[in-house]
């Protein structure tokens, strides 16, 4: 039949792709467990987050000029972009041609291709979460929201390092190809023009820019170059800076890693008013924050009795890792860039209803997902709704 | 074989002959006739088909899957009588569903229950055309099924696996209009009258690993009855790591669109049972199915038969895993 599952099909062939994503399964499954039963009080938070997020998505539109306001009120610059091709337009303006610009990972840059976009524009561009490195040098794809390499392997990651960066390794142990990777990033994190980061949150009442780490990378991206620029997606907009930490805190949580090692948050450019009490902006940090908001599917969808539902989503990856359908797939089951049971609904979002459709065929309808999910979105029922759009589409309704 | 083909072959054969795949329908109610269930009641086990059917949607998938891109063909044929002499199920497989279908109907009489039979009457679910997204389809097959039911005056189903469970339960609600019939399991009744005293010495049967289906673990509750039922029928219930609310799908779900992702699944899954007991126990005909097929020496059992044994002294033979 049809690309998504011509691809699961070869998925299914690599044998060392369901080992990986075996042993990734059964760890976060224990992580979360973990952490859930040390801190039984996340549950709570993830009710809290759930009711916030039901309430920004109502009032979409209101949020969004809210957080736009108190963007500009602390200093940073605020767009909203309704399409890809704006949102890229707007990053470009800002990096400019042949710059030296570090990222950490972002599934919305993704959804915009930008670092292509901008590599096609001359600037020279690297990630600096180790996973997303890891795929920018296979040119590949994220597997995972939150593990973007979960497929690929030690000796693969080895490989990839000595090939593609020239870099010395011995035993190419995970410790030896983490230190020279961190060699190799910090020349260029100490010299960038430009750090782009996503965003896990975005407070509409102080424009304050969460984000939530391990690796430590994401808070050098954001804090050493002149100029930081976000790119996000409108669903990050979150009531109150307070309901912004519950919301990375329990990302951290679903994701197995809690407490997180990192906090980051942002509002607006550094500056100073050491001198004779005067303000002036690009102290040690960025001159510059540009906040871009992107729209891509979704005030559309926060209007759609089913596609709303997504919107909630938390990015924790946890659906996927409990889905038996992307166990064996990883994300060759989904769109270009969502996969599993979070990703049928983001590629119906972002991307292609088509193309949700038809990966939505796959879906056994077991329910797990519905199950462990954070944010309580009923996946299995965006699932079905999909695969009715399917045999619509198909003339295969009467 | 392209997937529009598989679909409009399953609505349009469903439409046609009441049956989502090639199958006479006497297949459905043949198991029946040696019992000599009454025909009137109020109360009427309804099997919904699921089990008679499974033996021939394995024969219709094998024969898909080696006519390969052919397959497009067959499915357009599948609505045909030709296609109806063409699948032909194993005969062991089809007596071992005859098998369990009287197992229950005879653990039914010895707790007590009072129950008459569709026969004819005891039409398919429409249950895949559902879970397929072939909501129209679905809508009027159900219309079918709710006015020969009514026809014969059902005020409440008994109903012995969990797809059809579900889709009558909380389905064909949404779906017909006027629908109010009762629907209740037959484990949820069994457990009420048979699951308090022991029929034999606890793990007189040996023990066995629980595989529960998705749909009674995570949408109906069943949970507790089946276990509560193979203990006091003398099993000992291993559980597997991904049990009870948090079960492991075995993959049959997508067997008709990918066979072998269907089959990756259930070797997953049987990998994870395998850990507690060679002997696995499923409670649904699509889970049989599907673990079934990739098992090699493990032996897998409806409970049905299980009960049966430990409850009737009716040994299922081979099928019973001894
Ligand atoms: S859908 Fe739920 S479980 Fe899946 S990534 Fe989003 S918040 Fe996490």
């Amino acid at each position: 039949m049809s690309r998504v599952l011509r691809e699961v099909e070869e998925a299914l062939e690599d044998d060392s792709l369901r080992r990986a994503l075996e042993r990734a399964a059964e760890n976060n499954e224990r992580n979360v467990a973990r952490v859930l039963e040390r801190h039984p009080e996340v549950e709570h938070l993830a009710r809290e987050v759930e009711e916030a997020k039901k309430s920004v998505i109502e009032r979409l539109d209101y949020y969004i000029d809210k957080a736009m306001e108190s963007l500009r009120r602390v200093g940073a610059r605020p767009y909203l972009a309704e399409t890809p091709e704006e949102a890229r337009e707007i990053v470009a303006g800002i990096v400019g041609r042949g710059k030296l610009v570090v990222m950490s990972k972002s599934m919305v840059a993704e959804e915009l291709r930008l670092r292509e976009h901008l590599e096609a524009l001359g600037n020279r561009v690297w990630e600096t979460d180790l996973g997303q490195l890891l795929v920018q040098l296979e040119n590949g794809r994220p597997m995972h929201t939150i593990a973007p390499a979960v497929h690929i392997s030690r000796v693969e990651a080895a490989r990839l390092v000595s090939e593609r960066l020239g870099l010395e390794l011995s035993s190419g142990s995970p410790e030896e190809i983490v230190e020279a990777v961190r060699r190799f990033l910090r020349e260029k994190l100490v010299h960038a023009d430009v750090g782009i980061t996503g965003a896990n949150a975005v407070a509409a009442d102080t424009g304050a820019v969460f984000l939530v780490e391990n690796e430590g990378n994401i808070r050098i991206v954001s804090g050493l170059s002149r100029k930081h620029v976000v790119v996000t997606g409108v669903d990050k907009i979150m009531p109150t800076i307070l309901d912004a930490f519950k919301a990375v805190l329990v990302q951290a949580a679903y994701a197995g890693l809690y407490p997180p090692t990192y906090v980051n948050v942002t509002a607006g450019p550094s500056s100073t008013a050491d001198i004779e009490l005067h303000r002036v902006y690009g102290a040690q940090g960025p001159r510059e924050v540009h906040v871009v908001l992107v729209d891509n599917g979704r005030r559309r969808a926060a209007r759609h009795p089913v596609l709303s539902e997504q919107l909630r989503c938390i990015r924790c990856g946890r659906c996927q890792l409990e889905c038996p359908v992307w166990q064996q797939s990883a994300n060759h089951w989904g769109g270009r860039v969502y996969g599993g049971p979070m990703g049928l609904g983001w590629t119906a979002v972002t991307e292609s209803l088509e193309v949700a459709a038809e990966a939505a065929m796959l879906c056994l309808g077991c329910m797990r997902c519905d199950l462990v999910c954070p944010m309580e979105i009923p996946l299995s029922r965006i699932a079905a709704w999909l695969k009715r759009q399917y045999t619509r589409r198909m003339g295969l309704s009467g | 074989m392209d997937l529009r083909s598989v679909l409009s072959a399953i609505a349009e054969t469903t439409l046609r002959t009441g049956l989502p795949v090639p199958a006479p329908r006497e297949a459905v109610y043949r198991w029946a006739q040696p019992l000599g269930l009454p025909r009137n009641g109020r109360v009427y086990l309804y099997t919904g088909a699921l089990y008679q059917l499974v033996p021939y949607i394995k024969a219709y998938v094998s024969l898909l899957e080696q006519l390969g891109k052919g397959g497009s063909r067959l499915a357009k044929l599948a609505s045909t009588r030709l296609a109806a002499r063409v699948v032909r199920p194993d005969r062991r497989e089809s007596e071992l569903v005859e098998g369990i279908l009287s197992s229950i109907a005879r653990l039914l009489s010895r707790a007590g229950v009072e129950y008459a039979y569709l026969y004819e009457d005891d039409l398919y679910s429409g249950v895949l055309l559902y879970d397929l997204g072939l909501e129209e389809a679905f809508r009027k097959h159900a219309a079918r099924v709710y006015e020969a039911l009514r026809r014969r005056g059902a005020e409440k189903l008994i109903t012995v696996d969990p797809h059809t469970t579900y889709v009558m339960r909380s389905v064909y609600p949404e779906y017909v209009e006027g629908f109010s019939i009762e629907v209740v399991n037959y484990l949820e009744l069994l457990a009420e009258r048979l699951g308090s005293k022991p029929a034999r010495a606890p793990g007189s049967l040996g023990a066995m690993v629980i595989h529960d289906p998705c749909l009674y673990a995570r949408a109906l509750g069943i949970v507790e009855q089946p276990r509560r039922l193979l203990k006091a029928a003398g099993v000992e219930v291993l559980e597997p790591r991904r049990s009870g609310r948090m079960t492991y799908c075995c993959g049959g779900p997508v067997e008709a669109l990918s066979p072998r992702l269907a089959r990756r699944i259930a070797e997953a899954r049987l990998r994870e049972l395998r850990e507690k007991s060679e002997r696995v126990v499923t409670l649904c005909p699509i889970c049989y199915a599907n673990l079934s097929r990739v098992a090699r020496d493990e032996t897998i059992v409806d409970i049905a038969l299980v009960l049966a044994k430990g409850f009737l002294g009716v040994d299922g033979g081979a099928a019973a895993g001894e």
